[in-house]
């Protein structure tokens, strides 16, 4: 699902040179559930967003579902996006002027919108347990609400990959089980491939292949 | 739940800080406003001015040396005024090289206590047998010459034919009304033949307590019609020349006087808009500029989920299109309200005369003031627009965190 070769990503801070992702190469496969862990600053958000797109390497190359990201065009990338890969993110990524039912049907806008779209979003809600919540803006949800409906906006689109940044992150340990039961139901039944950076040793643990970054260099965790 | 699209996100974007949207919207009703305004405004008064002149008939126009500018007041603004001179002026100015036709009319300026009816309204009385103004369109309109007590009105005068109004004591028979011109010299005025006129003037001895000191020597105008292929001003300068005391006033430098006039309004106009419309440019820009930064990780979000970058340039222009065409339509509605509040008291001031375009002049106008509104939203949020539209995802989500 996921080859990524000789990866290097460098900033510029101050005039020194930063190298976030530094030299990385790691293969994933299809319907895999991989973690990467590692201290902030590490360079795992940088590494999950150069696999889902979202900016470009200073070398090296990037494929996913057998795709090569790099020879593609802005146009096609999105297009790549929108049908293949979600992401999940650490911070509240709900847009606040739509409610909660129209924060997960938000992807839809930009692809094929699918005649059940709306049916397949209120069961996504209460798969996250927020069916009673779906009218409501994301300021009147607790945080640990909001990152459900994050969650259940991931799956809108079906993709094959879910590049996830710490999802679990503010949820409570009851909420935390039901969103790794969710993402190993997904698995398992729809065969979505998910890469889930974390702090977390104990969710890398529960989600099978193990790396470790550190410096912006990854290693695997046997 | 009502579809998702760009346009329902930019409608909700808006929503969100309605103080500030509330804000650019304003400044487009202001900016369109005043430029709607000013057009029609001086639109109006350019057209009342042409079909004025063509009204008029005449080329040039001859009055008392001392009255020329009581003339001019008279013409442009309709102020009703009383001059006489000598007929014999009629026959020199007749024999003037380069003139065409020319004929006589009589201004006579009612008084309360010599008109029952309307203090306003200014007496014109007209040579049937050389006239080439008023009986043209008598011909065509009442297909009949007036007769003694028959007179035509102009527009504004809250008369109709087979009305009865007296002056100076004789009553007189409206026949006619004539269609509007906006100017008041023609819209207040009352026509009668100089027949008439000078019978009334002899009758009012006897009828009315403010007689008229008129006798049938005197005439007040001579209009001329010059040749074929002669500048009006030229053979003005002719008669001026050759006939004593009398000022020869071209209908054309009447008209460009009031042009001139016109036009330093109208530039003063285009100063104020253009700087409002700078101003509303620079400002709508800036807070364009601000939203876009201050969504940068929304927008970065969009297009995580795969909104490609004309979906977010879409979004920011749609948001400005709206604002900028509901500011445009406000501004169409409220510079029409404040045309017809102050209208009356600005044509006051300014002693020039007033009349609406033509309805498709008008559409054309409306239509105009709308595209120029979202020309301006639109312009204004280009640049933000395309900053928006070409930042690196993932650039925006972390710059915006």
């Amino acid at each position: 699902m996921i080859k990524v070769n000789d990866l290097i990503k460098s900033y510029s801070i101050d005039g020194q040179k930063f190298w976030a992702v530094d030299n990385v190469s790691l293969a994933i496969g299809k319907g895999d559930m991989t973690s990467i862990v590692g201290h902030s600053g590490s360079g795992k958000t940088t590494l999950l967003s150069l696999i889902g797109g979202l900016t470009k390497p200073d070398s090296g190359s990037i494929v996913v579902d057998k795709e090569n990201l790099l020879a593609m065009s802005d146009n096609e990338l999105s297009t790549f996006r929108n049908r293949k890969i979600s992401f999940i993110y650490q911070f509240s990524s709900l847009i606040p002027t739509l409610t909660v039912l129209e924060n997960v049907i938000l992807p839809t806008v930009f692809g094929k919108q699918q005649p059940d779209g709306v049916a397949y979003a209120r069961e996504l809600l209460a798969i996250v347990g927020l069916e009673n919540k779906m009218k409501v803006y994301p300021s009147q949800l607790s945080g640990g609400q909001q990152r459900r409906v994050a969650i259940a906006r991931a799956f809108i689109n079906a993709p094959e990959l879910v590049l996830a940044d710490e999802p679990t992150g503010d949820l409570d340990e009851e909420t935390e089980e039901e969103m790794i039961g969710l993402f190993s139901s997904m698995n398992k039944n729809k065969g979505v491939t998910f890469l889930v950076v974390t702090h977390s040793t104990e969710l890398a643990k529960r989600l099978g292949r193990q790396f470790k970054m550190h410096n912006g260099r990854i290693e695997e965790i046997i | 739940m009502s579809r998702l699209n760009i346009t329902s996100l930019a409608v909700k974007n808006l929503r969100r800080k309605i103080v500030r949207s509330l804000l650019l919207f304003l400044s487009v009703t202001v900016v369109t406003g005043t430029l709607f305004s000013a057009t029609i405004f001086i639109s109006s008064m350019q057209n009342a001015l042409k079909i004025g002149t063509y009204r008029l008939g005449a080329d040039v126009l001859v009055v008392p040396e001392k009255y020329a500018a009581d003339a001019r007041s008279a013409l442009l603004a309709g102020e009703p005024t009383s001059f006489y001179m000598n007929r014999d002026i009629l026959e020199k100015v007749k024999s003037v090289g380069g003139v065409k036709k020319a004929s006589p009319q009589l201004f006579i300026k009612p008084t309360s206590f010599t008109c029952c009816y309307n203090v306003n309204a200014f007496l014109v009385a007209f040579d049937p047998t050389s006239d080439f103004t008023i009986t043209p369109w008598l011909e065509k309109n009442l297909k009949k010459p007036l007769s003694g007590n028959e007179v035509i009105t102009g527009r504004g005068m809250p008369v109709m034919a087979g009305d009865q109004i007296s002056f100076f004591g004789t009553l007189f028979k409206v026949v006619g009304t004539m269609e509007p011109t906006g100017i008041k010299f023609f819209d207040q005025s009352i026509f009668m033949t100089m027949d008439a006129a000078y019978k009334m003037a002899e009758d009012s001895k006897t009828k009315s307590m403010q007689p008229i000191s008129l006798s049938k020597d005197e005439i007040s105008t001579v209009l001329v019609r010059v040749e074929e292929g002669i500048a009006p001003d030229r053979v003005a300068i002719r008669i001026e020349h050759d006939v004593d005391g009398v000022r020869a006033m071209a209908s054309d430098e009447v008209i460009s006087t009031v042009r001139k006039q016109l036009m330093g309004l109208l530039k003063g106009i285009l100063i104020i808009s253009a700087l409002l419309w700078i101003l509303s440019l620079l400002m709508m820009g800036f807070v364009f500029y601000m939203i876009v930064n201050e969504r940068q990780r929304e927008l970065g979000l969009l297009r995580s989920m795969g909104a490609r970058k004309k979906h977010v340039f879409g979004l920011i222009i749609t948001e400005a299109v709206i604002i900028s065409g509901l500011g445009g339509i406000a501004g169409l509605i409220s510079g029409s309200a404040i045309l017809m509040i102050f209208k009356d008291a600005i044509l006051q001031h300014l002693k020039l005369p007033y009349l609406l375009p033509q309805m498709t002049f008008l559409v054309e106008l409306v239509l105009g003031a709308v595209i120029f509104s979202l020309l301006t939203g639109i312009l204004s949020s280009l640049f933000p627009a395309v900053l928006a539209s070409n930042m690196e995802p993932y650039e925006a989500i972390r710059k915006g965190e």
